[in-house]
């Protein structure tokens, strides 16, 4: 019941916002539920036994028996840490936005539930079908929070981002269909349980089928990562979305997480593993440069910041595709690392939007002087972001760096070139906008309030705590990515 | 022979000669009776009609069958029909003609019912005119607009020029055969097989069949038409009448010719495509909320007929499931239009096309419940999960990709994302486009019918398993009958 309670939660209290009058009652219930959810999350993860890479917690009911359909909860070391950074930084983010003034609250807060309860959906559900509801359902809160409260081009940013994706998440069923009738052809009875689907996978007649399955599983992963080139909805919708939707975005995990869970365990029994390896290392390595050239060539601060995220998301694949458990653990931690720096750079960038009216970083300088709270959490972010040791980012690259190493040395080196990019517009970012000499025509800038100092100063918080001991985190994934790694190994790839 | 077989029918004619002589008697004012008096008799029938699900009868001399299939069909007609009677409470307030148009939209469902039921091609044809001549005099319903005698006018030509057409298909199966029972034709299917009259029947069923389902090219009518007809109206023909269009095509081409599987099979695989395509492509660019709901509806009509090509169990009970998720989604999305075309006129009688996207503006604040109902719809028809398109999707294309057509699949599912596109403008216009419109009192027989709806739509996206278990039995009698 524990992950039931997990899923359900933010859905039920969803409806409830919904029906609300005002905003006090609206972002109380918000708290409430995301706070219930924390609880139950850390509860969770005492109780969880990060030695073992088995599914655990699972639940299990059926649901449309004819197809073989279940209502199938469980999860393991590669969800419980994207469940717990979820967990986290929602109630955070429901404090900062405690004092906007924003229209439609009941709704607001109502859509930011909704996309927890369908993110954390996807991150437990053991069933494909159940998957891909939950998949799908992020996107529908998401479109309209975009469209509802976006920037001035939310609606071309909104449709984009709904069209893009779904037609990403159309092809991945198509893999699925495909995976689940193979299946269901050889062994005579249908089911869409992911465990059983994924050890069916190497009994799937031809290896032009596997491939071609793999394939159409891992475009819609990609997309929704996402990396170049399938990215081009992500600087839209990022920029455009309000703050609040901007970090429901960043917490959006779910396409890396896909690749953990379901690409690298199908990814020996492809008739060439090697060419899905070329194709996803390439790919990543490629994001990583791309993204860093693009964010340093951004006069918006926050486009900037929506390209620093395509660059970091390159890591993801191109540690997934390094294939040693070092780099494959610091793929799985550059997730958790980066949703939390990225809801910090986002917020950061809504807050001086919203003080200054602007987010070109040239005509900004010098809020230091005037937001000192902001300048210290966001200058930790940036230094986090660009890969300071000491802070998560470090570890996350360092890992997949030179864990790829052993396997990608080619790719690898693309990917170093973008250190020093990333080095170089994360620094004049923060030159530009935060010191020299105050713009006075900026007027009177005021500082963050408490709630947001609270909830931007817990997260930096975090960034430090596990940046110095990542093993909370880090050792359930080395289990997984140890598993992960020796049933390649087990295939000789 | 047991007379109970055939509950629903007798209650549904029951109900329809009540309506009629009663509305005789009843002033104006209080003719209201006759749509609450209507709306009971189907929920009877429909009450009937599952209480029957699982028997497996033949009655008057092998002419009529009640089995898994037909029922199913029936309970699809009765729905939509459900959903069109509450509504019409509204639609007919302060209408003389009150009656009329209850009494003609239950003898088209009758029409319907015993569609699903023929055994015997006579009777399917009979019955298939009983509901196409009902339906032709609905749309022309509105007399003084002339939209909507067009509509009528067109309708009436080109579905008499159908039935002609499958008139003709029919003499050349009985002069071959010597039969017109079904099962008869299916034993003879042989000499079919063997002379090129087989072909030429099959050629004149498809037309015949392809313009009551409205499959491009035998589309033209339909926009028209649907666009033309009162809401209501569209509603019965988009989401009743061409399921009958489907259930009877059903009938004559996989359990009668089976035989020449080979010749009709990509018939239907190139008509599939080619209407899903044009359709989608089509509704892109429609400003007539109505119109565009038409070409939607073509669309949908493309996905089912893919269950022609693919003719296993599974494909066959996707598209029966997709039949009935369509009778919800359709009708009610019609219903929608309906509700806004009253909103408009109860501003501005003179309005010019009153169902034109731009009414649909800021309709979330002006009409909330309307509007709701309206985006599950909408996103229903779209195929996003939990609703009865999605699962109704899920079985029909992943049972093609199982049968071996992956490229069927593949066209059908890239259709069904460029859908999203002219669904999600709809969404557009309600929730995010400003309005100086105010707030509505939103009718009580729409919003009735319209939760109704969203409630099946929601059921067969929640709970598919009963659902999907009688399409597979209905898929099974086809299947069976046709071996």
């Amino acid at each position: 019941m524990l992950l039931s309670m997990i899923v359900l939660i933010p859905l039920i209290f969803a409806v409830l916002t919904l029906l609300t009058r005002t905003r006090a009652q609206a972002r109380a219930l918000a708290l409430v539920s995301s706070v219930a959810v924390l609880l139950l999350t850390i509860y969770t993860y005492f109780m969880f036994d990060s030695t073992s890479a088995a599914t655990q917690f699972e639940e299990m009911y059926t649901w449309v028996p004819t197809l073989g359909i279940s209502y199938n909860l469980g999860i393991d070391g590669i969800s419980l840490p994207l469940i717990l950074l979820n967990a986290i930084v929602i109630p955070l983010l429901i404090l900062f936005t405690w004092n906007d003034e924003k229209h439609a609250p009941n709704r607001f807060y109502s859509l930011i539930l909704i996309t927890q309860g369908a993110v954390l959906g996807v991150f437990c559900a053991l069933d494909f079908f159940l998957f891909y509801v939950f998949w799908e359902l992020t996107l529908i809160p998401l479109f309209f929070m975009v469209s509802m409260w976006g920037g001035p081009k939310k609606h071309y940013a909104s449709i984009k981002f709904f069209i893009y994706t779904h037609v990403a998440s159309l092809v991945m069923l198509l893999g699925i269909f495909g995976l689940y009738f193979a299946a269901w052809s050889n062994t005579g009875t249908p089911s869409l349980n992911i465990p059983y689907l994924l050890s069916q996978f190497q009994f799937v007649g031809s290896g032009m089928t596997r491939d071609l399955i793999f394939l159409a599983l891992l475009f819609g992963f990609i997309v929704k990562l996402p990396v170049f080139p399938f990215h081009s909805w992500l600087p839209d919708a990022y920029t455009e979305a309000p703050t609040a939707g901007s970090v429901l975005f960043v917490l959006l995990k779910i396409g890396g997480y896909g690749i953990f869970k379901i690409m690298l365990p199908l990814l020996p029994f492809t008739a060439s593993p090697n060419l899905m390896i070329t194709i996803m290392g390439a790919l990543g390595a490629v994001s990583v440069l791309y993204g860093a050239f693009l964010a340093l060539a951004q006069q918006d601060m926050k486009r900037m910041v929506a390209y620093s995220s395509l660059s970091h998301m390159g890591y993801v694949t191109l540690g997934a595709a390094g294939l040693v458990s070092l780099s494959v653990s610091g793929a799985m931690f550059q997730q958790f690392s980066h949703g939390l720096i990225m809801s910090i750079m986002f917020m950061a960038c809504g807050v001086i939007n919203n003080a200054t009216g602007t987010r070109i970083m040239n005509e900004l300088g010098g809020l230091a002087q005037r937001m000192p709270k902001l300048a210290v959490i966001m200058v930790l972010a940036f230094m986090a972001s660009l890969g300071l040791p000491g802070l998560t980012g470090f570890i996350a690259e360092f890992s997949v760096l030179s864990g790829s190493f052993v396997n990608l040395q080619g790719y690898v080196v693309i990917a170093l070139m973008a250190i020093v990019i990333t080095g170089a517009y994360h620094l004049w970012a923060l030159q530009r906008s935060m010191f020299g000499v105050y713009k006075e025509k900026l007027g009177n800038v005021v500082d963050i309030n408490g709630y947001q100092t609270f909830a931007m100063g817990l997260i930096a918080i975090l960034i430090v705590y596990f940046g110095l001991n990542p093993s909370p985190v880090l050792d359930m994934m080395l289990t997984n990515s140890e598993y992960l790694v020796g049933l390649m190994a087990g295939m000789g790839v | 022979m047991d007379l109970m077989l055939f509950a629903p029918e007798i209650t549904m004619v029951v109900t329809g000669l009540a309506v009629l002589l009663i509305g005789l008697f009843l002033p104006v004012e209080s003719k209201k009776v006759l749509g609450y008096l209507a709306s009971l008799g189907i929920l009877i029938a429909l009450y009937f009609t599952v209480a029957s699900l699982g028997t497996n009868a033949l009655a008057f001399y092998d002419t009529l069958s009640v089995d898994a299939l037909s029922q199913f069909f029936k309970i699809v007609f009765l729905v939509v029909a459900l959903l069109f009677s509450i509504a019409a409470v509204k639609y007919t307030e302060g209408s003389k003609n009150t009656e009329e148009f209850y009494v003609l939209a239950i003898f088209a469902t009758i029409g319907m019912m015993f569609v699903a039921s023929a055994n015997d091609l006579m009777v399917l044809f009979v019955a298939f005119e009983l509901a196409s001549i009902s339906t032709y005099a609905l749309s022309g319903f509105e007399k003084n607009n002339a939209q909507s005698l067009e509509a009528s006018i067109k309708y009436f030509l080109i579905g008499s020029l159908s039935a002609a057409l499958m008139l003709f298909g029919i003499t050349f199966l009985y002069g071959v055969t010597g039969t017109t029972s079904i099962p008869g034709i299916a034993a003879g299917a042989a000499a079919l097989a063997a002379s090129p009259i087989g072909i030429l029947a099959v050629v004149l069923l498809i037309a015949g069949f392809g313009f009551k389902i409205a499959l491009v090219p035998f589309h033209m009518w339909a926009p028209d038409t649907y666009q033309g007809s009162p809401s209501l109206v569209s509603s019965l023909l988009a989401a009743g009448s061409k399921k009958m269009g489907i259930v009877a095509a059903f009938k004559v081409f996989i359990v009668a010719l089976i035989a020449l599987k080979v010749e009709w099979q990509i018939a239907f695989a190139i008509l599939a495509v080619i209407t899903m395509t044009v359709g989608n492509a089509a509704a892109l660019s429609q400003t007539s909320v109505k119109r565009m709901l038409a070409y939607s509806s073509l669309a949908q009509a493309g996905y089912i007929t893919m269950a022609f090509v693919v003719l296993t169990p599974m494909a066959l009970g996707g598209g029966i499931l997709y039949a009935l998720s369509h009778g919800f989604m359709k009708a009610g999305a019609f219903i929608v239009t309906a509700a806004v075309v009253y909103m408009v006129l109860s501003e501005n009688k003179d309005a010019q096309n009153p169902d034109h996207i731009d009414n649909f503006r800021g309709l979330g604040r002006r009409m909330p419940i309307t509007a709701l109902s309206m985006t599950v719809f909408v996103f229903a028809l779209a195929g996003i999960p939990l609703t009865a398109g999605y699962m109704s999707k899920f079985v029909l294309f992943s049972s093609t990709i199982q049968a071996g057509f992956a490229w069927l699949a593949v066209i059908a599912i890239l259709n069904s994302a460029l859908s999203l596109y002219y669904y999600a403008k709809i969404v557009k216009y309600m929730y995010f486009l400003p309005t100086e419109g105010k707030k509505v009192s939103e009718p009580l027989p729409y919003t009735l019918a319209l939760v109704v709806a969203v409630a099946g739509v929601l059921a067969i996206g929640f709970w598919p398993e009963p659902f999907i278990y009688w399409a597979m039995e209905a898929a099974k009698v086809l299947l069976a009958g046709g071996m």
